[in-house]
């Protein structure tokens, strides 16, 4: 009698426990990164940013698992190709002559320091249409992301990742982001100081 | 009428039984009963005790007289007769979340038609459903926010808040380095030049929390998240409790306390039922992640303005996106993660 009830007990504690225990809804998580985890699928729906980048002329970067696009650049610099003005090499063309249009006096360069950097550390003296890593090798001007890259490695990791930058257009693939030139002047990359856009006066006079 | 596919919310005040949410049982996204009611049939075919009876009379009977009068007036015009007809449906349409897209339809060319006739412009109001295998989240670079505010300006006039008494969605706090979020000490109103000397720049606004607690407490189900993890509000089911902006530990929504004005000129026509659509007084408002337009694959409209590139939006069931990307390498974290309000929003550093 005793080891009947028992087993009755017995049962009835397992099937509590297999009740409590079973999650009503299946598609609860705890955490939302539970969620994504376990409904992560590529993108493959309808929406796509292309309509809102219609208009920009694009190319491609293809690095290790990254591939993405980003703005073609020679279409957007006005006095591209350069050796249509550098015909001569740079020591005759400064033998600067009178009544003779001086061209890029208004450039300073600001970016590191004069011991680090000057002209022709990305710019080409032999080649005005290219410009030329730390090793002398030609660099295409829509792919100067590869010259910031050689020293600004972390943020090129960045970039690259999505941290650093801005995707233009829409979140929907395909990815269009702006390269380094696009938001970073490379003669003065720094951003300035500025007045804010916006001051909330109600929320000022509210609080006095 | 069963008790399952009613097409209202009423409050479980010490009734017994403990209905799920809607028919379907989820608690987020829309759900479609298998015999829809349109307009008033929603609220006039049940049955209810006197006492309910005469409240539904009583509520409907300035609007019921005010249609009436004027449709059968002779001397009333075409227009004010289609006006207070309009009025008439709109005032008996049922929660979005419950409307079938057949509804959703009606209900937004009669929103269209009155601006319409109130101000002789068309807009355009959007019902367009969440997208298959997408969650929106958001990450927040807090290195390279400057301060110049560009997204609240670009926030305003997207989604056609109130001019006058300046309400913002979103807020850029500014904190002092070395005190950590010390939100006490920060000033989310300057005016000087920024980035200022010995301070950085966070942002905060609706972070669509995917266990959100204003959704929780909101007594009239007009508050829900989205398939897509939108948080949303339906203004016209809002009763303008404010339980839900209590609720909220992020200081995300936002009350109208006067109707919105926006000069015509500068209303953004491009709307959607659930975003940025002109609100009326009395009722919640918030960040939508500009529902209008991520519905359609672009980014928000604060994404798009800023100039620093702080701000990321993005699918985060994609494992392409760079949204994921920052989650998976970046040292991501969230506002009072203890809560457990699971926010889809991360701030990270360089």
């Amino acid at each position: 009698m005793t080891a009947k009830i028992k087993v009755i007990t017995q049962f009835i504690v397992v099937c509590l426990f297999t009740i409590s225990c079973k999650h009503s809804d299946e598609h609860k998580y705890h955490t939302v990164i539970d969620k994504i985890e376990a409904n992560t699928v590529e993108y493959k729906g309808e929406i796509s940013s292309d309509i809102y980048n219609e208009t920009i002329k694009k190319v491609e970067v293809i690095d290790s698992d990254f591939k993405f696009l980003i703005p073609e650049r020679k279409s957007q610099i006005v006095s591209y190709k350069c050796s249509e003005c550098h015909s001569q090499p740079l020591e005759k063309l400064k033998e600067h002559k009178v009544g003779e249009k001086a061209a890029h006096w208004n450039i300073k360069l600001n970016h590191a320091g004069p011991e680090t950097m000057n002209c022709t550390t990305c710019h080409n003296k032999n080649d005005f249409d290219h410009l030329q890593s730390l090793t002398n090798s030609s660099i295409d001007f829509n792919f100067s992301y590869k010259l910031c890259s050689q020293c600004h490695q972390k943020e090129f990791k960045d970039w690259k990742g999505g941290a650093h930058g801005k995707q233009l257009g829409g979140w929907a693939p395909p990815r269009l982001s702006n390269t380094c030139v696009n938001c970073h002047n490379p003669h003065n990359p720094k951003f300035e100081k500025r007045w804010p856009v916006r001051f909330n006066t109600t929320v000022e006079k509210e609080r006095e | 009428m069963s008790e399952t596919n009613k097409k209202w919310y009423s409050l479980n005040l010490n009734r017994s039984k403990k209905s799920e949410s809607c028919g379907c049982g989820s608690n987020s996204g829309g759900c479609n009963s298998d015999k829809p009611k349109d307009g008033f049939d929603q609220i006039m075919d049940i049955s209810m005790s006197r006492r309910t009876a005469f409240t539904k009379i009583t509520a409907g009977l300035l609007i019921g007289a005010g249609a009436v009068s004027s449709s059968c007036s002779i001397i009333g015009s075409d227009e004010s007769k289609e006006k207070s007809a309009m009025e008439w449906e709109e005032y008996f349409k049922g929660n979005y979340k419950l409307m079938t897209d057949e509804e959703k339809d009606k209900s937004i060319n009669r929103l269209v038609r009155s601006y319409e006739l109130n101000h002789g412009k068309k807009i355009n109001i959007s019902s367009k459903n969440a997208e298959e295998n997408v969650l929106f989240g958001y990450a927040f670079n807090i290195s390279k926010c400057q301060g110049y505010m560009d997204c609240v300006n670009a926030c305003v006039e997207e989604n056609n808040q109130d001019r006058t008494s300046e309400m913002q969605y979103i807020r850029i706090h500014e904190m002092k380095d070395g005190k950590g979020f010390n939100f006490e000490e920060a000033d989310d109103n300057y005016y000087h030049e920024v980035p200022a000397d010995g301070h950085f720049y966070m942002g905060t606004q609706c972070f669509h929390c995917d266990n959100p607690p204003c959704v929780e407490v909101c007594p009239v189900q007009a508050t829900w998240k989205e398939k897509d993890g939108i948080v949303v509000i339906d203004y016209d089911w809002c009763i303008g409790c404010r339980y839900c902006m209590a609720a909220c530990p992020y200081d995300g929504r936002r009350f109208n306390w006067k109707t919105p004005e926006v000069p015509e000129e500068e209303v953004n026509k491009n709307q959607h039922y659930l975003g940025n659509r002109l609100r009326k007084k009395g009722v919640m408002e918030k960040c939508t992640f500009c529902i209008q337009r991520s519905r359609e694959g672009k980014n928000p409209a604060c994404v798009e303005a800023c100039p620093t590139g702080s701000r990321t939006f993005g699918n985060l069931l994609d494992p392409n996106s760079t949204i994921r990307w920052i989650l998976d390498n970046k040292k991501v974290f969230r506002l009072k993660e203890d809560l457990g309000t699971e926010p889809k929003f991360w701030y990270y550093m360089d």
